[in-house]
C-alpha cells in the first residue's frame, strides 16, 4: 500500500500548485489583449491563426495550467501517490510551458515560423515532464475510485491531444499542411475539451459536490459508467471523423448526451445540498452548468450548418462551463491550501478561508466575468459588441488575479514571522 | 460484525450528517445551533479518540509505524480540534461570518483528511489488524471519551 498522501514531507510544495494557479489569469488577460488588438471578422473562423493563438491562450493558458497545478495536489491526496521529484518536475515543467506558449502565441499571432517551431519543442517537453511522470505514478496505486479513474483517463485524453496539438502546430512552424489537418484539429480540440477537460472535472465532481456542498453523492451506476461511455464516445467520434463522416453526429449526439446529463445532474444536487452557505463557486457551478447544456446543443445543431457557428460553441462550452469551473475552484483550493500549509507550520492565528478573500470582490468578478461571456456570444451578430466585452472579460480577470492573490499574499506575510507553536523544535537536524 | 474500515467510515458519515445540520441550524440563529455545535465536537473527539486511544494505537504496535501516517492523521486531528475551539468562540460571540469561515475551512479539511482514511488508512488497517477486527471495534465501541 502506497502511503504518499499521508505524510506531509511527500505531499507536494505550495509552490508547485500555485505557480500554475497564478499564471492562469495572466494569460487570460493576454488573451483579452490579443482579442482587443485583433480584427474581429479574423476571429469569427476557427482556423485564422489569430483565433488559434487566442484559443490556446485560454486552452493552454488558463484552463491546462489550472488543470496540471490541480493534479499536482489532487494525485497524491485521492490517489495516495507521489509524482516523481515533484519540485522539480513541476517547476521545470512549469517554465518551459510558460516559454512555449509565449513563443506559439506570438509565432502563430504574428506568423513567425521559428517561434511555432520553439514553441512545439517546449510546449511538448513542458507536458510530456508533467504527464508522464503522472502517468507513472498512477500504475502504482492500489484502489482505483471512480475519480482516480477519472484522471487517469483524462491524462489519457491530454497525453494524447499534446501529441495532436505538436503535430498541428509544427505544420504552422513548417508551413506544409497535410490533407487530414482539419480532420487532426477536430480530434485535438475535441479531446482536449471533453476528454481532458471535461473527464476530469465529471471525476473531480463526484468528489468535491459531496465534500464541499453536502450535495447528494453521485450514483454508482453514474460513477462507475460514465467515464467509460463517454471515452468510448471520444474514441467513437474520432473513428467516424476518420473513416465514416456520416456517422460522426450520432457519436457527437452520444458524448453531448452524457455531459448534458451530468450537468443537469450537478444542478438538481446544488439543489439537493445540505449546506445553506450559496458563494460565488456554487454560482459559477450553476453558470457552467447552464453554459453547458446550451453549448451541447449548439454543438450539435451546428453540424447542420457545417459548423459555421463553431466559434459560439467554443465560447459557451471552453468559456462558459470549463472556465468558470475552474474559476470557482481556484477560489476554493488556494485559500484552503494557503490555510492548511500554515497550519501544519504552527501558525494558529490565521485568517479562515473565507476571510482571505474578500466576498464583494469576487462577487464582482463573477458578475463581470459572466457579463463578458453573454457580450461574447452577441458579438458573434452585433461585432461592435466585441470591444467592450473583452475589457469587461480583462477586467474580471485583473480582478481574479487580485482576488487570488491575496490569500498567497498573507501565506508570504505570516511565513516571515514566527509561528504561534514551533514545530521546528520537533526536527531533531541542526539548523534546518 | 462490520470491518474496522466499515465501522470507521460509518463514523464519518455519522458526523457528516450532524456538521450539515449543525450548519443549516447556525444558518437560521447561532444561539439555536450552540446545542447541535457541542454534539458535533463530541462526535468528532469520541471519533478521534476511537482512531487515537484504540485503532493508531493497535496498528502503530503491529506495524511498528509510529512516525507514519498515523502520525501525519493525529497532527490534522489537532488542527481540526482548534478550528472546533474557533466554532464555539464565534458561536459564543454572536459572529456568523467567523462561524461559517471556521465551518468551511474544518469542513474541507475534515473531508480531505477523512479521504486519505477510508482510502488508504482503513484499508491498511484493515489487511493488519483483520484478525483482531472483533476485539478492536469492540474496544473503541466501548470507548469513553477522557
Amino acid at each position: 500500500m502506497n502511503l504518499a498522501g499521508l505524510r506531509a514531507d511527500q505531499a507536494p510544495p505550495i509552490s508547485a500548485p500555485l505557480r500554475f494557479f497564478l499564471t492562469a489569469p495572466l494569460f487570460a488577460i493576454f488573451a483579452g489583449f490579443l482579442i482587443f488588438i485583433s480584427d474581429p471578422s479574423s476571429l469569427m473562423s476557427r482556423f485564422s491563426p489569430e483565433t488559434i493563438a487566442i484559443t490556446h491562450a485560454i486552452t493552454i493558458g488558463f484552463l491546462g495550467f489550472t488543470m496540471l497545478g490541480a493534479m499536482t495536489q489532487m494525485l497524491p491526496v485521492l490517489a495516495g501517490v507521489k509524482i516523481y521529484k515533484v519540485k522539480f518536475v513541476s517547476l521545470f515543467s512549469y517554465t518551459l510551458l510558460v516559454i512555449g506558449l509565449i513563443f506559439m502565441l506570438f509565432g502563430l499571432y504574428f506568423s513567425k515560423h521559428t517561434m511555432s517551431a520553439l514553441g512545439v519543442i517546449s510546449l511538448s517537453i513542458g507536458f510530456l515532464t508533467l504527464l508522464l511522470p503522472m502517468i507513472s505514478a498512477l500504475r502504482s496505486v492500489d484502489n482505483f475510485s471512480s475519480t482516480v479513474k477519472a484522471i487517469a483517463v483524462s491524462i489519457g485524453f491530454a497525453l494524447m491531444s499534446v501529441v495532436l496539438g505538436a503535430i498541428l502546430l509544427s505544420a504552422y512552424a513548417t508551413g506544409s499542411f497535410s490533407s487530414m489537418h482539419t480532420i487532426l484539429a477536430n480530434i485535438h480540440s475535441v479531446w482536449a475539451i471533453f476528454g481532458f477537460a471535461g473527464i476530469l472535472i465529471i471525476g473531480v465532481a463526484f468528489q468535491v459536490l459531496p465534500m464541499f456542498y453536502v450535495a447528494p453523492r453521485f450514483k454508482q451506476f453514474c460513477k462507475k459508467r460514465v467515464v467509460l461511455f463517454i471515452s468510448s464516445g471520444l474514441i467513437l467520434w474520432a473513428l467516424a471523423n476518420l473513416f465514416f463522416v456520416g456517422y460522426a453526429i450520432l457519436a457527437k449526439i452520444w458524448i453531448g448526451l452524457f455531459f448534458w446529463a451530468f450537468s443537469t445532474t450537478v444542478w438538481i444536487k446544488l439543489n439537493r445540498r445540505r449546506r445553506p452557505i450559496s458563494d460565488v463557486t456554487v454560482w459559477y457551478w450553476r453558470a457552467s452548468a447552464i453554459y453547458m447544456t446550451l453549448g451541447l446543443f449548439a454543438w450539435v445543431i451546428d453540424s447542420a450548418v457545417e459548423d459555421k457557428y463553431i466559434v459560439i460553441v467554443s465560447v459557451l462550452i471552453g468559456g462558459g462551463f470549463i472556465l468558470s469551473i475552474m474559476s470557482g475552484m481556484l477560489y476554493k483550493i488556494i485559500p484552503f491550501l494557503v490555510w492548511f500549509h500554515l497550519n501544519a507550520k504552527g501558525y494558529m492565528n490565521i485568517p479562515t478561508m473565507s476571510e482571505m478573500i474578500d466576498k464583494k470582490f469576487a462577487k464582482i468578478q463573477f458578475i463581470l466575468y459572466q457579463i463578458s461571456i453573454i457580450g461574447f456570444i452577441f458579438s458573434y451578430p452585433y461585432p461592435d459588441l466585441l470591444q467592450y466585452s473583452v475589457l469587461v472579460f480583462v477586467l474580471s480577470m485583473i480582478i481574479l488575479e487580485y482576488n487570488i492573490i491575496n490569500p498567497v499574499l498573507i501565506y508570504v506575510r505570516t511565513i516571515r514571522t514566527k509561528p504561534d507553536f514551533d514545530m521546528s523544535s520537533f526536527n531533531m537536524e541542526p539548523n534546518s | 460484525m462490520s470491518t474496522i474500515k466499515e465501522y470507521l467510515t460509518n463514523d464519518h458519515r455519522r458526523c457528516d450528517e450532524i456538521f450539515a445540520s449543525m450548519e443549516d441550524a447556525a444558518s437560521n440563529s447561532l444561539e439555536d445551533a450552540k446545542s447541535i455545535t457541542q454534539e458535533f465536537i463530541d462526535a468528532s473527539e469520541h471519533h478521534f479518540q476511537m482512531e487515537e486511544r484504540v485503532m493508531f494505537a493497535e496498528f502503530e504496535q503491529k506495524t511498528g509505524m509510529t512516525e507514519g501516517p498515523t502520525a501525519m492523521m493525529r497532527q490534522e486531528h489537532t488542527q481540526m480540534r482548534s478550528l472546533m475551539k474557533q466554532l464555539m468562540d464565534s458561536l459564543e460571540a454572536g459572529d456568523k461570518d467567523r462561524f461559517f469561515g471556521s465551518s468551511e475551512t474544518l469542513m474541507i479539511l475534515l473531508q480531505q483528511h477523512n479521504m486519505k482514511e477510508e482510502q488508504m488508512l482503513y484499508t491498511m488497517a484493515q489487511q493488519h489488524l483483520s484478525a483482531d477486527s472483533d476485539r478492536i471495534i469492540a474496544m473503541m465501541d466501548s470507548l469513553i471519551v477522557e
